[in-house]
């Protein structure tokens, strides 16, 4: 529970009455031990805590006729603030420069090579654009010692990171990461007003984060702009994850401020999860849901049958315990695939906002073989459901991160090495420990002569598109 | 019917061989591999082929527009897996074929057959998912290790024999009007011709480098699919009489140096190639690397390449390596090309690309690069096992003629045939 009784917690602010001191943020992650420190840093509770934060306040809330409130994209149930209708007009902005920088019709490979202008332009205005949208207080918060930088140059990296890549013409979830960075350095400098749970975050989700997510639908189509770090048909999404989050959690049971969040079944008229495999139904929900607007935009760019080039979100339709349950997977998975990914988190910078200094309360993640770029365990999740200086116990490490205590249901023990689906035993004359599934059940697409095999790994998401090598900085 | 036949036909089925049966398929593949060098010598007529990457229908396709092994030689230049639903199933299709025919079909490394880079980008987890455990994947990777890191095709033709369009599409014109020499040939997945150049037939060996070379048309080209411009751009009256000694001519014909990747700066002869050890898992630096992960680019000299692994290699470095080893050509992969092959550098280098609508989005059509033998000396050319390309006299490197290029675009197989299968149990997150 955190402090207030709500059992989730909330990203604290900086006290404005208090000295800080920025830094100009760098790059701390080189080398997989890096991830581990991550995993385990400040940033990360931050980046988990903002995070879980958000996706808390697009379940449906329970009103006192028995009914539901939901929280649809374009609801007029959720008031957009100042701030909020400000950085929509940045977003606005950001899509003019598509129009001044139109696509090359020249020879090209794929990725179009206009999008390297789009990005210089944004360089170029990034600082303007800035100081015309958030205010002056907010960038200008200087730091304790005379010498040290502004606010600004810490928003300023989240911001310039969040548009993909112009030397690599790609976009993916470390992008994605690098905008929810952004908002959240907006949220802990104060910059949103303060309000009940879920006001500010809802405006956040449905008035800015939608739009982004729009605005780079758009960058990728106008631009042609490669997955970074495709894994191809087997990643959740070739660009992005945060919406498969949110999405699921506007489909969820509806909650009082002090139920736990949810951890299975669904709102009583949320389209079954098999709906995506169906036009009707996606282009239906796709106005209204952040889930179905990704399942639409991935019909609008891929040719082919669905299950073959997103089998993963194919087989996550299967599941039957309701959008409660897909939502908790994704917000694990997107810890595990995104945040615990070295081609992912690798260029993402650290400063005061977001400090690689070790988190005390952190657990320290599993190490495993693949460290680097690999399957991988699973990180510890901040651990939402406990107040903000309670002391997690030794399982709180595998535990759903918006358990709280005794709420939970553990995940089972893994063994230091482990993959995070595995069971845990290497197979005969294996150099590499790898998982050996071999006790799964047997599942129609295992070959005639494996009647045991089935199961598989949870996608890797994201990259880069002409393969990058892994251990590439 | 033998084991190794029924396997075949299975796998062209899209259904997978018994994990039992993989284990000895990449046994017997590793004793054959293990025999060729780290640069196979390949004798034309020979098909190349560009990045699967796990498309099995589509490289089903491929076997239809350039035609079936045994009956068509392929070198297929790596990266088979990764990223495709069907990486296993094209892998070990391409790994049965090569171990029936050996000498049909030869596989060259790309970058992404590795350990590593497959843990990453979904061969991995395509192998747990199918067979519930990594075996497949580990005897796969082994099998990688063994795989060639590139290939010189010898005895192709400079001319191309003009295809005759099966349709009677009448603006279609296939015939030189006068004695050009058909250097270049685009033909569309119906076997239409919608693209040519030629090239003037020389009079005589002391000036077939210039003629060629200053005649022809500039060969950065990569037609548009579809686009059916049967241009005929051979300079018109330069050619003499070009018959009865087209034999002489066409022998000259440089070899072509096949590489997934692209050069490297430690690497400045063939024959450096051959000094690798190359079993082993691709290193994050070096020569091997390099062949495996670099890309040309219009640059001068070498650059960094934004991959982080291998370089970017600019068209001096190409002209100097193929004028140094007798080398007409480098054909490479490993990116994607919209047009499916891409030729740059005055035609020094082309860039084959075999995925067509790559990952399902990309929208590109995919190219094959036929190589025809040069029929002037009987239809065989003498294997020189590495002796091929040496400066030492025997070919004087600046009389070398590009082969006649033949390429067949073509598009991603249909898919409405293919039925939704059940859904499989999800990963643990969602348990």
């Amino acid at each position: 529970m955190s402090a207030d009784g709500r059992p989730v917690r909330v990203l604290p602010k900086l006290d404005p009455g208090a000295p800080h001191n920025f830094i100009a943020p760098v790059k701390r992650i080189h080398d997989g031990q890096d991830v581990s420190d991550f995993l385990s840093s400040k940033a990360y509770t931050d980046i988990m805590t903002f995070l879980l934060q958000l996706n808390r306040s697009m379940f449906p809330t329970k009103i006192p006729d028995g009914a539901a409130q939901t929280w649809p994209l374009g609801t007029d149930a959720v008031q957009f603030s100042a701030p909020v209708r400000q950085l929509q007009g940045l977003l606005s902005k950001l899509e003019d420069i598509v129009e001044e920088v139109p696509p090359d019709t020249g020879p090209r490979r794929f990725g179009n090579i206009s999008f390297r202008k789009w990005h210089e332009v944004l360089e170029t205005r990034a600082s303007d654009l800035l100081r015309e949208f958030l205010p002056a207080e907010l960038l200008d918060m200087p730091s304790a010692d005379a010498d040290g930088p502004t606010a600004e140059s810490e928003l300023k990296a989240y911001f310039l990171g969040s548009w993909g890549s112009g030397l690599r013409l790609d976009y993916g979830t470390g992008h994605e990461l690098s905008f929810i960075a952004f908002l959240a350095a907006i949220w802990k400098l104060n910059g949103f007003p303060k309000a009940d749970f879920g006001v500010e975050e809802r405006a956040i989700v449905l008035g800015v984060i939608e739009p982004y997510l729009e605005l780079i639908r758009t960058l990728i189509r106008t631009y042609s702009l490669e997955p970074a770090g495709s894994h191809g048909v087997w990643g959740l999404d070739d660009h992005s994850f945060v919406p498969y989050i949110l999405g699921s959690a506007q489909f969820s049971p509806a909650i009082n401020e002090s139920d736990l969040t949810p951890e299975e079944g669904s709102l009583p008229d949320a389209p079954d999860p098999a709906g995506i495999t169906k036009t009707n139904i996606v282009e239906r929900e796709r106005k209204t849901n952040l889930y179905f607007s990704a399942i639409g935009f991935i019909y609008d760019v891929k040719k082919g049958p669905f299950w073959e080039h997103s089998p993963m979100l194919y087989d996550i339709s299967g599941i039957r315990a309701g959008w409660g349950k897909i939502n908790k997977g994704m917000v694990k998975m997107f810890s595990a695939e995104v945040l615990s990914k070295f081609p992912v988190v690798q260029h993402f910078p650290f400063g005061s906002l977001f400090s690689f200094d070790r988190d005390p309360n952190a657990i320290p993640p599993p190490t495993t073989v693949h460290a680097t770029s690999g399957p991988q365990g699973r990180p510890a999740v901040p651990d939402a459901g406990h107040g903000p200086t309670a002391r997690p116990n030794v399982d709180a490490g595998t535990k759903a991160p918006w358990a709280t205590a005794g709420a939970g249901t553990r995940a089972p023990p893994m063994g230091p090495t482990a993959a995070p689906w595995a069971t845990a035993r290497p197979g005969p004359g294996s150099t590499m420990t790898l998982p050996d599934t071999s006790q799964m059940p047997p599942g129609p697409m295992a070959p005639t002569r494996a009647p045991w095999a089935s199961t598989q790994a949870p996608p890797p998401p994201g990259g880069d598109a002409p393969t990058k090598a892994p251990w590439a900085k | 019917m033998s084991d190794l036949d029924r396997a075949i036909e299975q796998l062209r089925a899209c259904r997978l061989i018994p994990e039992s049966q993989v284990r000895e398929l990449c046994y017997k593949a590793r004793e054959l591999l293990i025999e060729e060098g780290n640069v196979v010598s390949v004798d034309a007529p020979v098909t190349i082929c560009g990045d699967i990457h796990g498309q099995f229908h589509d490289l089903m396709e491929l076997f239809r527009v350039g035609g079936d092994v045994p009956d068509t030689n392929y070198l297929f230049m790596g990266d088979f897996v990764d990223r495709g639903f069907y990486s296993l199933e094209s892998f070990l299709l391409l790994l049965c074929l090569k171990v029936r025919y050996p000498d049909r079909i030869t596989l060259i490394r790309g970058n992404h057959e590795s350990r590593q880079i497959t843990t990453v980008y979904g061969f991995y987890d395509e192998c747990i998912r199918k067979y519930g455990s990594a075996n497949v994947w580990r005897y796969c990777c082994e099998v990688f290790d063994y795989l060639a890191l590139g290939a010189i095709v010898l005895g192709a033709s400079s001319g191309l024999e003009p295809t005759t369009s099966y349709t009677n599409d009448t603006t279609q014109s296939t015939m030189p009007i006068d004695d050009g020499e058909l250097e270049t040939e685009v033909l569309n997945s119906q076997g239409e011709v919608t693209f040519s150049t030629y090239r003037p037939r020389q009079r005589s060996s002391s000036d077939t480098s210039t003629d060629s070379r200053a005649i022809s048309p500039p060969r950065d080209i990569s037609a548009p699919p579809g686009q059916a411009t049967p241009s005929r751009t051979g300079a018109p009256g330069t050619g003499a009489s070009g018959d009865g000694n087209g034999s002489a001519q066409t022998s000259r014909t440089g070899a072509v140096l096949c590489v997934h990747g692209g050069l490297s700066p430690l690497i400045d002869s063939v024959d450096k190639i051959r000094l690798i050890d190359r079993k082993q898992e691709v290193p994050h630096e070096g020569a091997m690397c390099d062949l495996l992960w670099s890309d040309p680019d219009e640059i001068e000299g070498w650059g960094l390449s934004p991959r982080g692994a291998g370089f970017l290699f600019g068209s001096d470095i190409v002209k100097q390596f193929n004028h140094l080893n007798g080398l007409s050509l480098v054909a490479r992969a490993h990116q994607l090309v919209m047009e499916g092959y891409k030729e740059m550098f005055d035609g020094g280098i082309v860039t084959v690309w075999s995925a067509p609508n790559y990952c399902y989005r990309c929208g590109n059509v995919a190219a094959i690069l036929e190589l025809g033998e040069d029929a002037s000396n009987g239809g065989t050319v003498a294997r020189s096992n590495g002796e091929y390309g040496r400066s030492n006299g025997v070919v004087d490197a600046n009389t070398v003629v590009s082969p006649g290029r033949r390429y067949r675009v073509f598009e991603a197989a249909a898919q409405d045939t293919r039925g939704m299968p059940a859904k499989k149990p999800v990963a643990d997150y969602f348990l």
